[in-house]
């Protein structure tokens, strides 16, 4: 149980976007020595720091896990360094694994953070990987899938049995658009219509190319500590109020229909009973899509609309833009911010930090008190929601 | 036949005997001796139970279409020349559901539920992948 054990106090993160030219370790830099600036502290006051992995980047990824940050930044009262790894549900991880450290004493001020780096990666060896990472090896990637493929099956499924039409699906990334107009960390900023949607290049049907995720360099950091410590030093901390979790099974050809929902109401009401809320209570709903099905889907299964259809009227009428009536994906989701592998989880949770202190400009949810976000991880093997607050209650 | 260049499924020891059957043009499944249930993808223990005594079971190959997609981009460069194909999510008659391609048939023709079968591919001497058609 977690409910008020942490807080988020510092924030830092770098505009996501297609960098070849800039070096992995820079993206680091910046992200982390803006977390350290924005929370006030002594970079030497970091002892323990928690690791993202660096999905399909080995370099990377292995200079994480062999703990080269402290070291890098000089990071001087560091008294030890992990990696935690639930591919896109990574986000959530950290921040349990910031919590047993803080809460055990291991550590008093936790860094966490995330980085990636696609844009200088061979494009058919980020096709490959992101063509048989989550898939299974033998009873999926044998027949040609791919993540677009994969999701485009399910959205065909979805579309055939709401009635769904594809204006409205196109209906969702124009959603993400609105917000990503606001962020000057998103890659795709331009307006968007559902027409140009719709004549982008179809890419496995009924998924249009702007339907689809654009791999992305970026990279963001965030420091947590006790509440305690927080009320000392920070003007504005965020709370973890509560959480939940359910797993949903690896293999996306093996999961029945109706799991994910079953599962995503179960880890909501384990997260909304610690918190002591509804979702009635929530401000913002930081919904981590990945492709727009999910959208629908997480409306339904957390009860904020009755079916796809109803939550597709939600959507189309504008119910989750800037200004609507229940904010949703704050950050444009990654169609629109980009992917940054297990990242996107990341961004959220910097996201709602920002939310939540008021820090988030032209984005910025009035009068923000309670935000939800979910992750993800793998091609939906498990579905974690978390609630923050910006007081304790 | 030309050389086969696409992947290859990895097999495990449980699954050996799957690929075996295909091989020879049948479709099978293994089945849990203790409690009788149908197992889908092979296991080494039955996900059920935990019981080691698994068989296999010869299945009618019928089976309906769940889900699919035309896939018409974005795929790696061995995978290129089949575009457009069809992944499609199977529903066996026996309660299975596994993964495939549809062949013999066009995009358009492509229905929610329509009645396919299995047929096979030879792709290399110990390969055959199970594929399906409309029935």
């Amino acid at each position: 149980m977690s409910k008020g054990k942490i807080a988020i106090v510092g924030i830092g993160e770098v505009p996501t976007g297609w960098y070849p030219e800039r070096h992995e370790w820079d993206i680091i830099y910046d992200s982390c020595m803006q977390a350290v600036t924005d929370a006030g502290i002594n970079k030497n006051e970091i002892e323990g720091v928690i690791c993202s992995p660096a999905v399909g980047q080995p370099k990377l990824d292995s200079e994480l896990v062999f703990g080269k940050l402290p070291e890098e930044l000089g990071l001087k009262g560091c008294k030890d360094i992990v990696s935690v790894n639930g591919g896109g549900s990574t986000s959530a991880n950290l921040l349990r694994m910031a919590e047993h450290w803080i809460t055990t004493g291991i550590a008093k001020i936790v860094l966490i953070m995330h980085a990636s780096k696609y844009s200088s990666i061979d494009p058919n060896v980020v096709i490959h990987t992101f063509a048989t990472s989550g898939m299974s090896m033998e009873w999926e990637y044998p027949f040609g899938t791919t993540y677009n493929g994969m999701i485009a099956m399910l959205t065909e499924r979805f579309m055939d049995k709401n009635g769904v039409t594809a204006e409205e699906m196109a209906s969702i990334p124009v959603s993400f658009r609105k917000w990503a107009e606001l962020d000057t960390n998103a890659m795709f900023r331009k307006p968007l219509t559902v027409q140009e949607v719709l004549s982008s290049r179809m890419a496995s049907t009924p998924l249009h190319a702007k339907e689809c995720n654009m791999l992305a360099d970026g990279g963001g950091a965030l420091i947590v500590t006790s509440p305690e410590i927080a009320g000392k030093i920070c003007k504005t901390p965020v709370y973890k109020l509560g959480e939940g979790s359910r797993y949903c099974q690896a293999t996306v050809t093996q999961r029945p229909e109706e799991l994910m929902a079953t599962q995503v109401k179960g880890a909501a009401q384990d997260a909304f009973r610690e918190a002591g809320l509804t979702v009635k209570d929530m401000d913002i709903l930081e919904l981590y899509c990945a492709y727009p099905i999910t959208m629908p889907y997480l409306l339904v299964a957390l009860d904020v609309c009755k079916n796809g259809k109803e939550a597709m009227k939600f959507i189309e009428e504008g119910n989750t833009w800037p200004g609507g009536k229940l904010p949703c994906s704050t950050i444009g989701d990654a169609l629109s911010r980009g992917h940054t592998g297990s990242g996107v989880g990341f961004a959220y949770l910097v996201e709602t930090a920002r939310q939540l202190m008021g820090k988030a400009g032209e984005r910025q949810v009035k009068n923000c008190k309670h935000v939800l976000m979910n992750c993800s991880g793998g091609s939906g093997m498990n579905q974690i929601i978390e609630i923050f607050g910006r007081n304790l209650k | 036949m030309t050389a086969y260049t696409k992947p290859l499924p990895e097999m495990t020891p449980w699954s050996k005997k799957f690929w075996e059957s295909t091989k020879l043009h049948k479709l099978s499944m293994q089945r849990c001796n203790n409690c009788g249930k149908l197992i889908f993808y092979p296991r080494k223990a039955c996900p059920e139970c935990w019981s080691l005594d698994l068989g296999w079971q010869e299945v009618s190959g019928k089976a309906k279409l769940n889900a699919f997609t035309v896939t018409m981009a974005g795929v790696e460069p061995v995978f290129a020349p089949d575009l457009p194909y069809v992944l499609a999510l199977i529903d066996l008659a026996e309660g299975v559901t596994m993964m495939s391609n549809i062949v013999d048939c066009k995009p358009e023709d492509l229905k929610p539920g329509m009645d396919l079968e299995v047929t096979f591919r030879d792709c290399t001497d110990n390969i055959s992948l199970p594929l399906f058609r409309p029935a």
